[in-house]
């Protein structure tokens, strides 16, 4: 039958491919019936879940794109707080209260002669009571005990701050005779391990250790930066890595992360970790951790062709600088010494240019290379002054010092801003697909680099491959610029559960990367996308929220008759010139926009009333503050626990007072000193002169108490919603 | 059933389009003539509906060419809360091969008149068409199917699906006879 079919179809090529379709259905139609509704139905079904799947990686897309906006927002309101406070140091009149307050704050947060903190560090006096269950290390270290480390702490031990501190002594003194870049060869037929970010995820670190084996004289292993923050067990993984270090120096290679820094870490939680698990000692340990941090070496270097760091670099990142900068000294702030020089400085700058202070607008815009720009030109013009000023006068010692000084000043300066700006680059830049170098104007810090500047970079060292972490990758790692570029990233389930997996890398005498990835938990049911999506758009809604203002204003230049109502086009553009966060507007506009619109507009006056927070109960606090406090909630603590140099938790009601005059300039707001005065009368309750800095914030409702708990488990620095509190919400 | 669309002479291959109402052109015939004659479709999106779909068309460009691979194209359209079959996709693109299907893209004006056409194909299927579709697996019309043969059909008819997308489909709706209660299944999976 159907050959006769066949046979009568005309030659005509263009037309075969639809008249055998034809065919093939109409022979599909005589079937019984059954079966034909059978392939129906099995399409059907299978048509359904192909765009389920579709619809659930667009949410997931989503999500991700929302959670790393946001972190990499954080970042740079971090960065802009170093600037910040570099510009105050800069510019502040000699006689201003706030001045005094930042010498304070600079001074206290310093490194401090060695002698002194021999003393200050001094472990032996602390008494480990019988009753301790955890591990007990005597010095030099063995393997044994290292092994005892890494199982106890799966077992949830805590190790006892005698016995931190006597190690991280050791790790200081190994650490201070290492040079700036590590060199090391894969000579024979050892592997080298390499592992990116870990963020406190301890159950990473021992997954991988279990995968591949415990670092040996057999295993070496390269760790590339951010072992801390956001993660429960920073202190752990520290503990495990530093231990491994003295075990086997030549074989255990730590390179610094823009989280290895104690700035950063008062915002993204460790440092609350520390405080929390040693209430009487973790401010020692956090100090000298700070030492530690500043001793890291910067890169590693293998087989003389791999380079390993872990941000990336820059057009102008030159290995023979980076080897040569004292890196403990290199940081935005100052030693005493370079304090007291400065002063002459910051007289002479204050007279010179009246106007102290930018608008808000110039801070938030500004890179930190705008920074440096200004503090160049300020230097080179005292130097000009100075010089003249010698010609008239007739010359006192105080005179030369100060000029002395100056000139000195002047070449430490251009020399630190470079040494600053290569380690800077190193820590924080991310590669791009265009060519070319452009500030990371996301982060606040570093550089994107091009395909063209790695070439450039590799051909100029000698090098065949990058290979660095800092991104979180969906696989746990990614190529790109040719494969020349490898990002590793091992923390899995970085932004929440199922989010990604995490990798490390295997190097031998080829050179060639080997990859093994992994993920911590079992995998979770494709539905929990869902929920993961609910959860990403509540964070996000939080966000617009804190933008209220700025956005009202936005959709009133839009909205030129008054009307209330804006156009979907509109709203979404409005929208992300506001927020600046690059995620797509127009598609999860459905979802953050629920009050019905009418023929294609939005009524935004209603959008906002459903966004809108809880608010505390402090009402005679206006509004506006309230959504200024709550947009820069993080910076708030941040800065706060900056002035809490003792990590106490507490501050002085006069700090206080100093520190909220410094916020209401940074954040723009209008506020009287009365208003200040009130605001520190209500929080200091009790009348003890101190202010609890977590009861301010929650005061505000600027964090709340169980993500407060939370907080080392925390994306969204220190206010993340809490995700397991979503599992049972039948609302989702 | 005979194929819907009239096989015409070869039309244009990727090239972009004018929005609205793209003009007929004659293009030489090339070796593989494809099925649908994208240039007499009439593109009818609002303009609030084209940045819509713009917007979702950049975020699968992840190669930064404003252009899309021909095997993404399915998943941008159900994306966009369509539900074609893979083969309508190939349809649209003339059936090209594997390679092709890997390595060829498309621009966002060519691909407006491809959604168009699967926008206007009266293939919607809503909460009833699934069940009766299910409804035929149920061999003793008590609300239930059997897992199992759900897999097997699944896998083996239609556009196959691989095993691992079936478990996935499947986790969790199984009873402990292996039964699957589908008008349930139904509103569970509908309700996403």
């Amino acid at each position: 039958m159907l050959h006769s079919e066949f046979s009568r179809i005309p030659d005509h090529s263009s037309d075969t491919v639809a008249l055998v379709q034809s065919l093939l259905d109409q022979v599909q139609s005589r079937l019984p019936c059954g079966s034909q509704h059978t392939i129906k139905a099995a399409v059907l079904i299978q048509r359904w879940y192909r765009q389920y799947v579709a619809r659930t990686e667009m949410r997931r897309r989503c999500t991700w794109h929302i959670f790393q906006s946001i972190e990499y927002s954080g970042e740079q309101a971090q960065i802009k707080l170093y600037n910040f406070l570099g510009y105050l140091m800069d510019n502040f009149t000699p006689s201003s209260n706030e001045r005094k307050l930042i010498s304070h704050i600079f001074r206290e947060n310093d490194v401090c002669r060695d002698a002194e903190w021999e003393r200050y560090f001094c472990y032996k006096n602390i008494e480990v009571p019988e009753i301790y269950s955890g591990p007990h290390l005597t010095f030099p270290l063995t393997v044994e005990q290292a092994m005892g480390l890494v199982e106890a702490f799966r077992n949830k031990k805590q190790l006892h701050s005698r016995y931190i501190l006597q190690l991280l002594l050791e790790t200081w003194k190994l650490l201070r005779k290492l040079p700036n870049i590590n060199r090391i060869s894969t000579c024979q037929s050892k592997e080298i391990t390499i592992c990116g970010d870990l963020h406190g995820q301890l159950e990473d670190l021992l997954l991988i250790f279990y995968k591949n084996g415990m670092p040996s004289l057999e295993k070496p292993y390269v760790f590339n930066g951010d072992f801390v923050d956001r993660g429960h067990d920073s202190i752990e993984i520290l503990i495990i890595l530093f231990a491994f270090l003295l075990l086997y120096p030549s074989n255990v290679y730590l390179n610094r992360g823009n989280h290895e820094d104690h700035i950063v870490n008062l915002r993204y939680g460790f440092t609350k970790e520390v405080l929390t698990k040693y209430k009487m000692h973790g401010k020692r340990i956090l100090k000298l951790l700070q030492k530690i941090f500043s001793w890291l070496p910067l890169a590693t270097v293998i087989d003389q062709r791999v380079l390993v760091i872990h941000g990336g670099i820059s057009d102008s990142t030159d290995l023979g600088i980076i080897a040569r900068v004292d890196r403990h000294k290199v940081s935005r702030t100052w030693s005493d010494e370079e304090w007291s020089n400065s002063k002459f400085l910051q007289r002479r700058a204050s007279m010179t240019y009246p106007k102290p202070f930018g608008t808000r607008s110039n801070f938030q815009n500004r890179s930190l290379q705008d920074f440096s720009d200004r503090i160049r030109e300020k230097v080179e013009d005292e130097v000009e002054l100075c010089r003249r000023r010698t010609l008239h006068l007739e010359e006192q010692n105080q005179n030369d010092e100060n000029e002395q000084c100056v000139s000195i000043q002047s070449v430490n300066s251009d020399n630190a801003k470079e040494e600053w700006k290569q380690i800077l680059d190193l820590l924080w830049s991310d590669p791009m697909v265009q060519d070319g170098c452009i500030p990371n104007e996301v982060r606040g810090g570093g550089c994107y680099w091009g395909p063209d500047v790695t070439e450039y970079f590799l051909n100029r060292h000698n090098l065949q491959l990058l290979i660095r972490s800092h991104e979180c990758k969906q696989e746990g790692y990614e190529f790109c610029h040719n494969r020349k570029v490898l990002t590793l990233f091992s923390a899995s389930n970085y932004y929440d559960v199922g989010s990604n997996r995490g990798a490390y890398v295997k190097l031998g005498p080829d050179l060639v990367p080997y990859m093994v990835q992994y993920q911590a938990t079992s995998m979770t049911r494709e539905l929990t996308v869902r929920q993961r999506f609910r959860s990403a758009l509540k964070v996000l809604r939080e966000q617009l929220f804190a933008h209220k203002s700025d956005l009202l204003s936005t959709f009133r230049v839009y909205d030129t008759e008054n009307t209330g109502l804006i156009n979907l086009s509109d709203w979404a553009e409005a929208v992300e010139s506001v927020m600046h966060l690059g995620l797509p507007w127009r598609m999860l506009r459905s979802q953050l926009v629920t009050c019905k619109s009418s023929e294609g507009m939005i009524s935004y006056y209603e959008w906002f009333n459903e966004l809108t927070i809880k608010k505390p109960q402090t009402d005679h606090i206006d509004e506006g503050l309230i959504e200024t406090l709550y947009r820069h909630r993080s910076t708030i603590e941040t800065i706060f626990r900056i002035v809490d140099t003792d990590n106490s938790g507490f501050i002085t009601i006069e700090d206080f007072r100093q520190t909220w005059k410094l916020l209401s300039i940074y954040l723009k707001m209008e506020i009287t000193d009365e208003a200040i005065s009130d605001l520190a009368v209500t929080i200091d309750s009790n009348n003890d002169g101190c202010i609890d800095i977590d009861e301010f914030m929650e005061a505000f409702r600027l964090t709340d108490k169980k993500s407060r708990l939370e907080r080392g488990r925390s994306m969204f620095m220190g206010t993340a919603t809490d995700l397991t509190k979503l599992e049972g919400d039948p609302n989702i | 059933m005979a194929p819907k669309k009239d096989p015409k002479a070869p039309a244009k291959k990727a090239e972009p389009a004018p929005a609205p109402a793209p003009a007929p052109e004659p293009a030489p015939a090339p070796a593989a003539a494809p099925a649908v004659d994208l240039s007499a479709v009439k593109v009818e999106f609002s303009a609030d509906q084209i940045e819509d779909y713009r917007e979702a068309f950049g975020l699968f460009d992840r190669v930064g060419d404003n252009k899309v691979a021909y095997n993404q194209l399915a998943d941008i359209m159900r994306a966009l809360g369509q539900n074609p079959t893979n083969k309508d996709v190939t349809k649209l693109l003339g059936n090209p091969s594997a390679d092709d299907m890997a390595n060829k893209r498309v621009e966002f004006e060519a691909f407006l008149p491809m959604l168009q056409t699967i926008i206007n194909s009266p293939n919607k299927a809503g909460f009833e068409d699934y069940v009766e579709g299910l409804r035929v697996f149920d061999k003793e019309g008590n609300g239930t199917v059997m897992g199992a043969e759900l897999r097997i059909v699944l896998s083996t008819l239609g556009e196959k699906m691989t095993e691992a997308e079936i478990d996935a489909l499947m986790a969790g709706q199984e009873d402990e006879n292996g039964c699957v209660n589908y008008e349930a299944f139904v509103k569970h999976i509908m309700s996403v």
